[in-house]
């Protein structure tokens, strides 16, 4: 299959790449790049664990062909940490035990810090709903809405 | 718990910083170079033979490097079906290429010709002589044919109190065939205790239910997966995300005849399993198999249609219950006729129908049991297998029985539950186990005995029973000449299991917890270690650890005498250093010093090894109490409480038993009120998250998690293994939750909606 020009900038790196226009963001991710923090659990969009951050939204990668996000900024698990520190959200799963068998934590990581950079002020009922996107299924979900609560008001009071 | 400084406290995971950075290696996450791609041919027929299988369009797909069918499994085990295939998605051939896409597209250009074979989903359907036999024996003592006992031929004629459509149908066949013969049976199980006919005779209430239970999917966040390698020597190296790398290495050998040595297996962190994550021929084989073909390495990786439509599910059963109680509130008897669909495959949980005696002094107890075969993928262990299903309906019943008497059915069950020294219905003595403090801590913390509930509104409680598994285990510790520790064995973590191993040996080696390391070997580096199931690593591996850091100890003990020239009985480890206890000037070395003098002198590197194989374990108990409001013109559930207790024995790390606890009681209110793996005349209908709903945060509150503390002798501190047992009662919790909002018995699951409003209707309360 004929291969198109996409340039992607992840994490902060620019990666110009020619890609089949079957492949999706995930699969270029994983596959290509050899980021594989971000997981595939369904490739039809309904679990949410290949969540990234386009451009500030956070989106199933298995949902979008990589050639439609040329041009695009995409932050995976992999880029959220800096400096040695691991950002907020990441430490307060570690704080409150809200991760198990961790294949769904990095969809749920991008995920929270997407809803908490877009209104911290969510109530926990609010990130439920908001969170109804991801699938967990070893911790029920109870450590994961205390993680989220406590990096949300971590990130309230410091910003 | 103050006399321990690191176990019994909780701790952040040693795994913690890869898990939350996405660098934990997951099975696909593992590429070695020149990899190919793995696809599996799948059958699109529930039942059909086959006619042939034609590749020539396929191989002329560029990028194909092997397509591989039974013909090419030089050992002849069965990997891929021939003839005949018995389900859905049953596995014909496989392919690898240079690329997932063109792997997929070549497995769709398999030609394959059926001729279609009628169906059978339904156990009670299977058992009728007018089924088609999936076995195709016939024969009067044919493996898949068995007579019925006389005793529960007259069970099932037991028409008093039991409404089922499934036992009636039943019932109308067995009355027109008299041959007394079940067909398709693939295992048989029966269990008696007392007379069960006196006891029902002796009882002035007798209940009697039938209790449908669908089979659900485990759910494992990754789906299936692994990749091999072949070299040119013959040795094959397989990434595996599976419970059980020893299991794995047994099975490949087994399937393919060659010997163990000449397969390494290497288990990749796990993403989800509860049971699951077992089976060898899944992916393993087919990988294997296709690289030594190419050459090359190979992942084969399922989608998550593929393990609905060929995963090793839960099975979904059948059970007709009848229990015989006393007005004052004594269980006298109980009965169960069971038929678990066990798919195309012996294997389902069958034995798990003797859960339903509860914890209960039941003086007279009747179990019998069927595995029965249907068109659907063999099934395998799903987090306590076999006792969700059994529980529910022990549990329901319980309450039915509960209500008839007016007892309140807390009060019922703390009546009739077993204590120290009873005798366990067909099992031996009762060993002391918290039942009933773990059935009075719930009540406390969810309010029971103070309970509100407006319209519509209702409050449901449940126990269900469960022992951990044991099994063989290795561990080594060194001490280093820095004062920390690394520990080195070969069992898969499982949600935290090598975090309970590392605290206890910190403990032993009074070191801090961050001063200690753990590493996985790979089965041909680390010593045999059971499969992580059966909620047996931390019973396993704790005791094999402690062993570990306790022969360490006694080698610092014996290098610290030497150095400071005293006897070892004088000698004290503490805060990471040897002490002299009774000497007047306080002396003492630490236990870096003491590493580096055993390196420079002759005592060598301390190691400790711990070998360890079995001991008994002790039964554990989970409690489950929710509030539920039934809205009557969606039939929609809203929990609005759910609180959930266990007799955990001793935890080791109470943040990661509280996600035990809190997890499986998710599962379990998931079977009971939304999972259900559907099927029609062509097999499952529901292979995705689209039409398998499992659970998201917006389905539910908080769940509280109470942690009881009654030790097992054998355990190490005396802990339990925890993971198992919350899923056990919460599928009858929800039910009785349910009855009490609405005054509707739920004896078939799911509790859907759709259920709830034509159970209103029926009833003459229509929206």
């Amino acid at each position: 299959m004929a291969k198109l020009p996409v340039s992607l900038t992840i994490n902060g790196d620019e990666h110009d790449l020619l890609i089949e226009p079957r492949k999706t963001l995930l699969a270029v991710l994983r596959d290509t790049i050899g980021l594989t923090g971000t997981k595939e659990g369904c490739s039809t969009g309904d679990c949410g664990a290949c969540t990234v951050i386009v451009d500030g939204k956070a989106v199933t990668s298995c949902m979008v062909l990589a050639v439609t996000a040329s041009g695009k900024e995409i932050t995976t698990i992999e880029g959220l940490a800096s400096d040695g520190e691991l950002h907020p959200v990441q430490q307060a799963f570690i704080n409150t035990g809200g991760y198990q068998c961790g294949f769904c934590t990095p969809g749920f990581i991008m995920a929270s810090k997407a809803l908490i950079d877009e209104n911290p002020d969510r109530t926990e009922e609010e990130f439920r709903h908001a969170l109804g996107g991801n699938i967990c299924r070893c911790t029920g979900y109870t450590k994961i809405l205390e993680a989220v609560l406590e990096a949300a008001e971590e990130i309230r009071t410091t910003a | 718990m103050s006399e321990y400084t690191v176990v019994g406290q909780t701790v952040a995971r040693v795994d913690a910083v890869e898990k939350v950075t996405g660098a934990a290696q997951y099975g696909a996450d593992v590429h070695p170079p020149g990899m190919l791609y793995g696809k599996i041919v799948r059958s699109k027929h529930a039942h059909a033979n086959i006619r042939s299988i034609d590749t020539s369009e396929a191989e002329k797909l560029p990028g194909v490097r092997a397509i591989i069918t039974q013909d090419d499994v030089p050992s002849g085990r069965r990997v891929f079906a021939t003839d005949k295939v018995l389900y859905l998605g049953e596995p014909l051939a496989a392919v690898a290429a240079t690329d997932p896409d063109i792997a997929e597209e070549a497995a769709e250009r398999i030609k394959i010709d059926y001729e279609v074979l009628p169906v059978v989903q339904d156990v009670i359907e299977a058992i009728k002589p007018s089924a088609p036999r999936l076995h195709g024996d016939d024969t009067k003592d044919g493996p898949n044919r068995r007579e019925i006992s006389g005793q529960i031929r007259k069970l099932s004629r037991d028409k008093e109190n039991d409404h089922s459509d499934e036992m009636s149908k039943l019932e109308a066949e067995l009355e027109a065939y008299p041959d007394e013969v079940y067909y398709n049976i693939s295992a048989e199980s029966h269990t008696e205790a007392g007379d069960v006919e006196k006891g029902f005779a002796e009882s002035d209430v007798v209940v009697e239910d039938t209790y449908v239970i669908p089979r659900v999917h485990q759910t494992y966040m990754e789906p299936h997966v692994s990749v091999a390698s072949a070299d040119s020597s013959g040795k094959i190296t397989v990434w595996a995300s599976t419970q059980g790398p020893f299991a794995i290495r047994s099975g490949i050998a087994g399937t393919l005849g060659i010997p163990l040595t000449q397969i390494n297996v290497i288990g990749t962190t796990m993403g989800g399993g509860f049971g699951g994550r077992f089976g060898v021929i899944i992916t393993h084989v087919p990988a294997v198999l296709l690289s030594q073909k190419t050459g090359r390495p190979v992942r084969v990786q399922m989608t998550r249609e593929e393990e609905f439509t060929d995963g090793r599910p839960a099975p979904g059963c059948v059970i007709k219950l009848k229990t015989g109680a006393t007005n004052d509130g004594r269980i006298l008897a109980r009965e169960a006729l069971a038929f678990w669909d066990s798919g195309s495959v012996s294997g389902a949980s069958i034995g798990s129908t003797i859960r339903v005696r509860g914890v209960y002094k039941i003086p007279n107890l009747k179990v019998d049991a069927y595995g029965v075969h249907t068109n659907k993928s063999g099934t395998a262990a799903y987090r306590a297998p076999g006792a969700p299903q059994a529980i529910f309906a022990g549990e329901s019943q319980l309450d039915e029985i509960a209500e008839r008497i007016g007892m309140d059915p807390v009060k019922f069950r703390l009546m009739n539950m077993r204590e120290e020294g009873d005798a366990v219905p067909a099992g031996g003595s009762e060993p002391k186990v918290g039942y009933k403090e773990t059935l009075e801590a719930v009540a406390d913390a969810a309010g029971w005995w103070d309970r509100e509930a407006d319209e519509n509104q209702g409050w449901g409680v449940a126990v269900g029973d469960w022992t951990n598994g044991c099994g063989p285990g290795g561990v080594y510790v060194s001490v280093h000449e820095d004062g920390s520790a690394r520990i080195f064995h070969g069992s898969m973590d499982i949600t935290g299991t090598d975090t309970a191993i590392s605290q206890i040996i910190a403990e032993i080696l009074t070191v801090p917890y961050e001063s200690v390391t753990i590493r996985r070997g790979d089965t041909d580096s680390a010593p045999y270690s059971t499969g992580s199931g059966g909620s047996v690593v931390t019973f396993t591996m704790g005791n094999t650890a402690k062993l570990a850091a306790e022969d360490a100890h006694q080698r610092i003990l014996e290098l610290a005498s030497e150095r400071l020239n005293t006897n070892v009985d004088d000698l004290e480890l503490r805060d990471g250093a040897v002490h002299i206890v009774s000497a007047e000037q306080p002396k003492s070395i630490s236990l870096g010093e003491l590493a580096a003098y055993s390196l420079s002198t002759t005592g060598g590197p301390i190691v400790g090894k711990g070998s360890f194989a079995r001991q008994a374990s002790t039964p554990a108990l989970a409690a489950q109490i929710a509030k539920v409001e039934v809205d009557p013109g969606t039939g929609r559930t809203r929990v609005l409480k759910l609180v959930a207790s266990q007799d955990v024995g001793f935890a080791i790390n109470p943040m990661a038993v509280e996600g035990q606890i809190e997890g499986g009681t998710v599962q379990g209110y998931a079977w009971a009120m939304m999972e259900e793996m559907q099927y029609g005349e062509e097999g499952n209908i529901n292979p995705g998250f689209v039409d398998y709903r499992v659970p998201t945060s917006a389905d539910l509150p908080t769940v509280e998690s109470v942690i009881v503390e009654v030790p097992a002798p054998n355990g190490p501190y005396g802990a339990k293994g925890v993971g198992e047992p919350p899923i056990t009662p919460t599928l009858a919790t929800m039910a009785n939750a349910v009855k009490d909002a609405i005054g509707i018995r739920v004896t078939e699951l799911p509790i859907k909606p759709e259920k709830v409003v034509d159970a209103l209707k029926s009833n003459g309360h229509g929206a």
